[in-house]
């Protein structure tokens, strides 16, 4: 707005106010191309929130890859300012807000493995062995990770 | 040990526990492992399922498995073996055998710490008693000592498995000469027992028994149950009064959970999960397939008519006839059919039968409705999920396959079932016509003590029958059938045995033996030991790898030569 109104007077004051639609029309453009620049980084910022909570605190690195250092950045303050609220939430130890998205049916479901991924370990320490075929019955939110990798599957029965 | 209270001392001891399940590749099994598995996700219970196709397979699971789970349940699997011999566990692994094949292995009745038999101890067993058979260290002095002397002390009660030895068997020449079955030398008994391989109480049953028990039983968990009871039935594994005591007991529980339903007509909608009782008739999937279709192919009727020669072709034409039905209606799909033809069906077929020397053309079965499309009989899901248990798909390893069946029998995937049943179909057809063309081409030899039938390689359909469950059906029907079309009155009585290729790049094959068909027969089926025997004579490397000692793997080796004769011959002598 400034320029433009800069350049305008210039214009008037030279006398050559013919140039003044012109003027117009570049600044206009220069503005519409601002906005569909700031859109887009608008845009990237929400999905880049949007990764919070679906890949948890830490991004593949193939998604890294596509992300600029001060977005980088930001997600890490969005991380921090999430973690925080979450730890404000529900007396001392805080709540986790991004796990049981929807409402679960059960604290367990079963699953079953879709390939060999070797050893896997749950809470208590034990180990389960996740062999292409054998179905299990484990603890939801153990098993969400898996899921979304598309190394388990959940059975629905 | 066998035991008493399975709510104490099964599901109360797992209760809090995570359980490996070892289940192995038959109708009865899936039944089971589904109904433990709705208990299991009842109570929480965490578990993880391994399907094991043969003993190999069940070594490996244990051995991947062995680290991380205390406790094991079998599933038709494990009982006919020394479990603890072949496994070699450590001492706290706890193993749960629900099991059908006999007989049970003694060692594993004699356990008392780690093995328990989840199994009816008044069925009727045989098992011989303990003093027969064993001998504790204490008592043995001239015994040969091998073992260690100063090793564990008997804790009192208890003791430990190894102090305790099988009395060495005075007598392998003893054993093969046979003579003197009167008499009972004790370690006679031991052969005695081993000696056969029959099938029992169903592992469904079982488990639905644990669920009645617990009060937490449902119509599918009875549905399961009846189908694993059908199963048996199907292939052939019980007799028909057994089969007939247990649809009673199932007609029981059938009538407890439909007792709500009498009172008001309309209080449940259609959608729900109906069993009805239904003394249906005996032609496999004729509900969803056309009626002549189903009596072409249903081994009952194919063998009284003799379907394979002309004369039962005609026969089969003057039956439909004599029943008024139209050929147009009769080969149309069955749903399709007029309904004034549908409505008494099946008095008519069962008086037209009997006109036609079958009398046992009706059965007592259940059949499930839900929903408006939805009717099935007990058989026909047994067969669906037999023939999608063991399809022949290029891509498919064993436990791909296992888990498909596994998934056909839940309610919400019937697009599986339906699949299923189009493989049964094919399935049964490829029966049909292999034993029309062996009976036609004479391809059932007689071997002096037994038939014998080799399906060549380029037979069609012979990739069906490198399965144990089809084969060991061909085999039924191929021994029913040939009993009716031969002349020959010794032939009758023999005892079959099939092999097919099973595959054909590294040359082996698959072999079945059945006992010969008999009104009264009881179902016991010597030929384990036999093709032990005849492995060893031949030095052919076989693998005794199936649950189901009837059934074999061998090289192609193994079929030739006399010695395979010889010893088949000693073990059928009845």
């Amino acid at each position: 707005g400034g320029l433009c109104l800069h350049r305008e007077n210039e214009a008037k004051s030279e006398g050559r106010a013919e140039l003044i639609p012109s003027i117009k029309l570049r600044h206009c453009c220069l503005l519409r191309n601002q906005r569909c620049v700031t859109a887009y980084l608008y845009d990237r910022l929400l999905r880049i929130r949007a990764l919070r909570w679906e890949y948890g605190s830490v991004l593949p690195a193939n998604v890294r890859f596509h992300m600029c250092a001060e977005e980088l950045q930001w997600f890490s303050q969005y991380k921090k300012s999430l973690a925080s609220f979450m730890r404000s939430l529900g007396g001392d130890e805080g709540l986790d807000i991004t796990q049981d998205m929807k409402p679960p049916k059960s604290l367990y479901i079963e699953v079953r493995c879709l390939k060999d991924h070797g050893e896997f370990e749950i809470d208590d320490g034990t180990v389960i062995l996740l062999k292409k075929n054998s179905q299990h019955f484990l603890p939801r939110w153990k098993c969400e990770l898996l899921i979304r990798q598309g190394v388990l599957e959940h059975v629905v029965s | 040990m066998f035991i008493a209270d399975i709510r104490k001392d099964f599901y109360e001891v797992v209760a809090n526990q995570r359980v490996v399940l070892l289940v192995a590749p038959d109708i009865d099994a899936l039944c089971a492992c589904k109904i433990l598995q709705a208990l299991f996700h009842c109570d929480q219970i965490q578990y993880t399922l391994v399907p094991v196709t043969g003993w190999q397979d069940l070594g490996t699971a244990f051995l991947e498995h062995k680290e991380q789970f205390r406790y094991f349940v079998l599933i038709n699997c494990g009982a006919n073996v020394d479990l603890l011999e072949m496994l070699q566990p450590d001492d706290d692994s706890i193993f749960f055998i629900c099991d059908t094949h006999r007989p049970v292995d003694v060692v594993n009745v004699y356990n008392d710490t780690q093995i328990k038999l989840l199994i009816k101890q008044d069925d009727d067993l045989g098992v011989p008693s303990y003093d027969d058979i064993f001998r504790d260290e204490d008592e043995e002095g001239e015994d040969s000592g091998n073992e260690s002397d100063e090793g564990s002390e008997p804790s009192g009660k208890r003791r430990r498995f190894d102090e305790v030895r099988i009395k060495p068997s005075r007598s392998k020449r003893e054993w093969e000469a046979r003579s003197n079955i009167g008499t009972l030398m004790l370690p006679e008994i031991l052969n005695e027992l081993l000696n056969f391989h029959l099938f029992s109480c169903q592992a469904a049953m079982m488990f639905f028994e644990l669920a009645w028990v617990l009060t937490k039983d449902t119509k599918d968990m009875l549905w399961w149950a009846i189908i694993g009871l059908t199963d048996q039935w199907v292939h052939d594994k019980i007799t028909n009064m057994k089969y007939v005591t247990d649809i009673a007991t199932m007609q029981r529980h059938v009538s407890r959970h439909n007792h709500r339903n009498e009172d008001e007509e309309n209080s449940l909608s259609i959608d729900c999960m109906r069993i009805s009782f239904e003394y249906d008739l005996r032609l496999t999937l004729y509900q969803h397939w056309s009626l002549y279709e189903s009596i072409c192919n249903s081994c009952y009727t194919s063998c009284s008519f003799k379907l394979w020669t002309l004369n039962g072709q005609k026969k089969l034409q003057e039956f439909l006839a004599d029943m008024g039905l139209p050929l147009k209606q009769v080969r149309q799909k069955f749903n399709s059919m007029d309904m004034s033809i549908k409505e008494n069906l099946r008095d008519v077929i069962e008086e037209s039968s009997n006109k036609y020397g079958m009398k046992d053309i009706r059965i007592q079965t259940f059949g499930v409705h839900f929903g408006f499309k939805n009717r099935f009989l007990a058989s026909d899901m047994v067969h669906a999920t037999a023939a999608l248990l063991e399809s022949a798909e290029k891509d498919d390893s064993e436990t791909d396959t296992f888990i498909k069946a596994l998934d056909a029998l839940s309610r919400s995937n019937i697009d599986r079932l339906h699949s299923g049943i189009e493989l049964a179909k094919k399935k049964l057809i490829a029966i049909q016509q292999t034993v029309a063309s062996c009976i036609c081409t004479n391809l059932i030899l007689s071997q002096g003590p037994f038939l014998y039938c080799y399906l060549m390689e380029g037979t069609p359909d012979v990739k069906l029958f490198s399965k144990p469950m089809a084969l060991t059906l061909l085999c039924k029907y191929l021994l029913k059938a040939f009993v009716l079309s031969t002349r020959n009155k010794r032939c009758k009585l023999l005892p079959l045995v099939i092999a097919a290729p099973k595959d054909v790049e590294k040359g082996t094959v698959i072999v079945v033996g059945i006992p010969p068909e008999s009104e009264t027969s009881d179902k016991k089926n010597f030929f384990g030991r036999a093709f032990e025997k005849a492995a060893e004579s031949t030095s052919s490397r076989t693998l005794h790898d199936h649950f189901d000692t009837s059934t074999n793997n061998a090289e192609n080796r193994f079929l030739d030569g006399k010695l395979f004769l010889k010893y088949t011959e000693r073990e059928h002598c009845e």
